[in-house]
């Protein structure tokens, strides 16, 4: 069954009527697949949101940006406001597939589909984002960190619908960056991912370093943050917050990389970053 | 003769961008059906339960095969190894073990998933060493049972290795005592997989005698060949028709899915269609093999080389395929391009409990010239001496002889070459930098000598047809090269020649586009086919014209007074008065390349010994090292290869930028590696392939020596250029890092623990 | 289940299931056998049609999805007359056809490209192509017809 909703009321309608094996659909580029291979059912219906103008775009607020959920990684890509104040979440968009795969893949399909290596993870878990729930029953909002589970896990519950992404404006003299590894320049899935900003005022007044593709869900290295804090991200200060991360996170072997190759990565891309961020703002 | 060296369009190209063209995966015919294949989940074991009742069942099932409805003999291209279906074992994941025909692919499938298989599962013999370790499990027990292909000359076989070639002259170990330093290395590669674009398909009918197979195949007639052999049925039983071909690269070269496509017309009546999905293609894809090559040479301190070891086990999977003809491609590689002055060489063809490999462009001759190229660079260390110089040193001349025996009289274009690449990139200029790095590999190839034929027709409007069934992969060879070649000789523009598809009905011989080949052994055919029909051209315009035939020729369309071509008569008009006079102009031709003079007694197993028309190149790479994540990207890329004669120069930068493309995919991103006998990357999406973001314009210098028999010189293009990728890059790689790379792909993990070892 | 849309030009209505891709309609339902499947996991691009101008790999593309949507294919890219587009013109004339069976999902990548940007660079060529893999030419003579295409409608 294949039901097609413009509204998130019939989206939700919809949701509550099918019952919990009912699954959600935007670009398909996930679902689709996981459909064909067996990882999702394929007699479970299909609730078809991708039409729901309502949750695609990105508007500026006072305090806030808010990213629609049907937003596509084109769309994000070549957004003037999110290249203003969020670049980190274009360089995550550029990345994901190829340009077919972001002409319709969503960063709520992204995040809802909670792959350990989902690019979007990264820079959501940095800017402390905020993600709006909706049910029939009612809104709730979840901050990034709550939303994340696991491994393909959320905390989404049966008749909800994420429809918008609410992320703080940074404070002024943030500077942020989405770094990601992969074996070739394009069409990779994260070996690892790293999303960084650092707010510097004379001085590191704060940091923020979250992975993907590191562990089972995105993740934060909030000693490594603190560690960085007052200082003028001088080489020493670099390394030492690289070691802190290299030893917080977990990563596997798998198909793309060791464990021990991208244990080795994560201190060079702090350095990486934090080496960006010194040469334009220190 | 305009049409050679012209840079005319593909005769296919307009009917590929108008989405026109079809592919073996397009074919349909009216009421045909879909076939699906249950294919082994394991590596090894044994089957001790296969029931297909609920399947033979089911709504729109029209036949499920297995084993028991499958011919009962073993079959294969040169040793009869391969059973049709898996009977009581299976050897390899993704081996077929039975069959449903239905009336749509979904029903198939659905078929497919009721069959209750149980399979008994053992340790598979999952790599080289165990297969060849003391005491190791014997994938085919019944080894010495097979019978090879008729025809077939006698080879060594035992154990767990299917073919054994062996070169031991007398005096190497004496001559590596003699020797100042003695270097030993050992590289690893993973197999390699093809992925053309159409994944493979076959579609067969049966009319109660003969099968009509369509399919796009690089070598229609070992279709035949193959399919008749499977059937045990006498070969002109089966007709082969060639459909657009969508990528091969060697893997469509023996059979793919045509055998059970036929078994599944005669078993029900109707046509049926089988196709790979992609995941099932990689899996059970002949790929090329993963090796180990162990090398040890002595030199002198002035640079000689005196003494080599060379030994190659190649992991041929469950079943021989082509693997014990390529152990032979290191007896001819281990001591040419450059000078040694003795070698033992042995190679051994191994079987495992993995799919079967088989032929991917250049064959094993791409890692053999890693493993070479990559010692080079180790011995020029040893000794203190610069890379390039030590190469030059020990290069070819025209009169030295390979390993085999065979002398190349024009051996000295390898010089030419080297110094063409260092006019464009000069070596003390290039790779340097912080983790920038150069790299230099040279290698010979050969042009594959296999036989072919074509038939040339003046049609009455003056245009030329050409049919032959040799195969367009994609390179170009037909499309451009025959077609050129045909034009050429009549003096007509290429646009004035069509070219039939394959069909083995009605075509003579041809072995397939491999190694090479076809522009040079089909336009050879071409022109001898030419040659025969301008005999009664040149008599019967001779009449027209009132002229000798001794004095006529052919220009732009017309046979003219040989010096005036005012005197002339339209080859139209020819072509229509030889309907009145004896009848159309149409000429049959063929040709197979005379093989050079090598030693019999060089080695033992040498199934494919020599190199007939060869042609000599040069790579150089030059590579960026990312220090963040140990990417590896080729900033530059530069090719000396020689073609004999050009006939299109776009057909020739084409194959060489496409064959450096996946020579760096080789490199540096892709590679089967399996785990207990299952691939662990099943996807094209973790595979790897090249991208238009990391592959650079290559670099070409093109050499022309024109082979003294033609066809205008043409030699072997298409091949070659993957050859020396991976070496050149390696090298490069190694400079930039100062590591040893021993290991193909090149992966990031591997760089980075160079950098890291490098550091500490 | 009903589906209504626009391929290439024309109005058509059929039923399908709700698995079945666009791919499949396009191919099997419809008989354009010009777009073309390659790995059925949204990795070659062999499959890229345009949907509402955007290039999308149909064969994960749920054909339910483009209700009411233009969808077009590799066979409405030359003029109603014949004529090839300048970019198959191009691709025939500077042999970026070899095998051709990545050449439809790559010229609607292409015609999508320079329908958006008349001057692409060589960068932003290969990035709008790196989701539509090319075996066999090694990516060299597609760029140089996509500059070749770009002088000709430039011209």
């Amino acid at each position: 069954m294949f039901r097609a909703v413009t509204t998130v009321d019939a989206a939700l309608r919809a949701l509550d009527e099918l019952g919990p094996g009912a699954q959600v659909i935007a670009g398909g580029t996930d679902v689709m697949i996981q459909r064909m291979t067996g990882s999702l059912s394929k007699s479970e219906p299909l609730v078809h949101i991708g039409r729901i103008s309502e949750m695609r775009g990105v508007s500026l607020g006072s305090e806030s940006i808010t990213i629609g959920a049907l937003s596509t990684h084109r769309d994000i890509r070549t957004d003037p406001i999110l290249a203003a104040h969020l670049p980190s979440f274009v360089q995550a968009s550029s990345t994901v597939g190829g340009w077919q795969t972001q002409e319709v893949g969503t960063i709520g399909g992204n995040v809802c589909n909670a792959s350990p290596a989902a690019d979007l993870g990264a820079p959501l878990l940095m800017a402390q984002a905020t993600l709006v729930l909706v049910s029939s029953g009612g809104e709730r909002r979840l901050q990034a960190a709550d939303f994340f589970l696991g491994r393909r896990q959320t905390a989404l519950e049966f008749g909800e619908l994420l429809t918008a992404i609410e992320v703080p404006i940074p404070a002024p003299g943030s500077w942020e960056t989405y770094i990601k590894i992969g074996r070739r320049s394009a069409m990779e899935v994260a070996i690892v991912g790293l999303a960084a900003r650092f707010v510097v005022d004379g001085a590191v007044s704060a940091a923020r370093l979250a992975f993907c593709s590191v562990a089972p869900r995105p993740m934060r290295v909030p000693d490594a943050e603190v560690s960085l804090v007052g200082t003028m991200l001088e080489d020493e200060a670099i390394a030492a917050a690289g070691r802190l991360c290299a030893s917080a996170v977990s990563p596997i072997d798998d198909q793309r990389a060791t464990a021990s190759y991208r244990t080795s990565v994560v201190p060079r891309l702090v350095r990486q970053a934090a080496e960006a961020c010194r040469s334009e703002l220190v | 003769m305009t049409a050679i060296g012209a840079r005319s369009p593909r005769s296919d190209a307009e009917a590929k961008v108008r989405g026109l063209a079809n592919y073996g995966v397009d074919y349909s015919e009216t009421g045909m059906l879909h076939a699906r294949l249950l294919r082994s989940p394991a590596a090894a074991g044994r089957i001790t339960r296969l029931d297909v009742e609920v399947a033979g069942r089911m709504p729109g099932v029209y036949a499920v095969a297995t084993a028991a409805e499958a011919p009962p003999h073993r079959s294969g291209l040169i040793l009869m190894d391969t059973p049709f279906f898996a009977d009581d074992v299976v050897r390899y994941e993704g081996e077929p073990i039975a069959m449903v025909v239905a009336e749509s692919e979904r029903l198939a499938d659905d078929a497919v998933s009721s069959i209750v298989l149980e399979i008994e599962e053992s340790t598979p013999v999952s790599d080289v060493g165990q297969a060849l370790a003391p005491g190791a499990v014997l994938v085919h027990p019944d080894l010495e049972t097979y019978q090879s292909v008729p025809g077939a000359a006698p080879w060594p076989r035992s154990g767990n290795a299917g073919g054994i070639l062996t070169s031991d002259p007398e005096g190497v170990d004496g001559a590596f005592a003699a020797a100042d330093v003695v270097v030993e290395d050992v590289y690893v590669v993973p197999r390699q997989y093809q992925a053309y674009l159409e994944p493979k398909s076959a579609t067969a009918s049966y009319d109660g005698h003969r099968w009509t197979i369509h399919v796009s195949h690089q070598f229609p007639h070992n279709v035949r060949t193959r399919v008749a052999q499977a059937l045990g049925v006498e070969l002109s039983r089966v007709r082969v028709v060639g459909e657009h071909i969508g990528g091969a690269f060697g893997a469509r070269l023996d059979l793919g899915l045509e055998q059970f496509a036929a078994l599944g017309a005669s078993m029900t009546g109707r046509t049926v269609k089988l196709v790979n999905n992609r995941s099932e293609d990689l899996i059970s894809c002949m790929s090329r093999e993963n090796a180990t090559i162990r090398v040890r040479s002595g030199v002198m301190k002035d640079g000689r080389i005196v003494a080599r070891d060379f030994e190659c086990l190649m992991d041929g999977g469950a079943y021989a395929g082509d693997t014990p003809y390529l152990t032979s491609i290191a007896l001819l590689m281990a001591g040419s391009v450059y000078r040694v002055d003795t070698a033992r060489v042995v190679a051994k063809s191994v079987y495992t409990n993995t799919a079967p490999t088989g032929a991917f462009r250049g064959v094993s001759g791409t890692y053999i010239c890693f493993a070479i190229e990559r010692h080079m660079d180790q011995l020029a260390h040893a000794i203190g001496m610069d890379r390039r110089e030590f190469r030059l040193l020990n290069l070819f001349e025209s009169g030295d002889a390979m390993l085999n025996g065979q002398v190349l009289d024009d051996a000295d274009i390898l010089s030419e070459a080297f110094d063409r690449v260092e006019e464009v990139a000069p070596w003390a200029e290039t790779g340097t930098g912080m983790l920038r790095g150069v790299g230099i590999a040279s290698a010979i190839w050969l042009t594959n000598p296999l036989a072919g034929s074509a038939t040339v027709t003046l049609h009455e409007d003056g245009h030329i047809g050409v049919s032959t069934a040799a195969t367009e992969n994609g390179s170009g060879a037909v499309a451009m090269g025959v077609r050129q070649i045909a034009a050429g000789e009549f003096d007509v523009a290429a646009e004035d020649v069509f070219i039939t598809l394959p069909d083995t009905d009605s075509q003579a011989y041809d072995a397939g586009s491999q190694g090479s080949r076809t522009t040079h052994v089909v336009g050879m055919a071409v022109h001898n086919a030419a040659t025969q029909m301008k005999t009664r051209l040149f008599d019967i315009a001779s009449g027209l014209l009132n002229l000798l035939p001794e004095d006529l020729e052919l220009r732009g369309g017309n046979v003219c007074m040989r010096g005036d071509a005012s005197v002339s008569v339209p080859l139209a008009e020819v072509a229509g008065a030889a309907l009145r006079s004896g009848g159309p102009l149409s000429a049959t031709g063929s040709y197979s390349v005379p093989l050079p003079k090598w030693d019999p007694d060089a080695a033992d197993g040498l199934l494919f010994p020599a190199f007939p028309v060869p042609t000599y190149h040069v790579h150089l790479a030059e590579v960026e090292v990312d220090p963040v994540d140990g990417r590896v990207r080729v900033t530059r890329y530069v090719v000396a290869q020689e073609v004999g004669r050009m006939i299109n120069p776009d057909g020739v930068y084409g194959q060489i930028q496409g064959g450096v493309a996946q020579g760096v995919g080789y490199a540096l991103w892709e590679g089967l590696e399996n785990v207990e006998g299952r691939y662990t990357r099943r996807t094209l999406e973790s595979y790897g392939l090249p991208l238009a973001v990391d592959i650079p314009d290559v670099e070409m210098i093109v050499l022309e020596h024109p082979h003294e028999a033609g066809p205008f010189g043409a030699k072997g293009v298409a091949e070659p250029p993957i050859v020396p990728v991976a070496a050149a890059i390696a090298n490069a790689v190694a400079d930039a890092t100062g590591a040893n790379i021993v290991r193909l792909p090149i992966d990031p993990e591997q760089v980075l623990n160079a950098l890291d070892m490098r550091d500490s | 289940m009903q589906l209504e849309f626009t391929l290439n030009g024309m109005v058509r209505r059929l039923d399908v299931e709700p698995d079945e891709t666009l791919l499949d309609v396009v191919r099997e339902r419809l008989g354009l056998t010009g777009t073309k499947e390659g790995c059925d996991e949204g990795e070659c691009g062999a499959c890229t049609v345009l949907i509402d101008d955007r290039p999308v790999d149909s064969c994960i593309y749920p054909a339910l999805a483009v209700e009411g949507l233009a969808v077009r294919t590799v066979e409405a890219l030359s003029a109603p007359d014949g004529a090839l587009s300048h970019l198959q013109r191009a691709f025939v004339d500077r042999a970026a056809v070899q095998c051709g069976f990545c050449t439809p999902g790559l010229l609607m990548t292409l015609t999508a490209l320079l329908e958006s940007n008349q001057n692409p660079s060589s960068s932003e060529v290969d990035d709008a192509i790196a989701g539509n893999i090319c075996r066999c030419t090694g990516y060299s003579a597609i760029r140089e017809a996509v500059r070749r295409a770009v002088e000709e409608v430039s011209a």
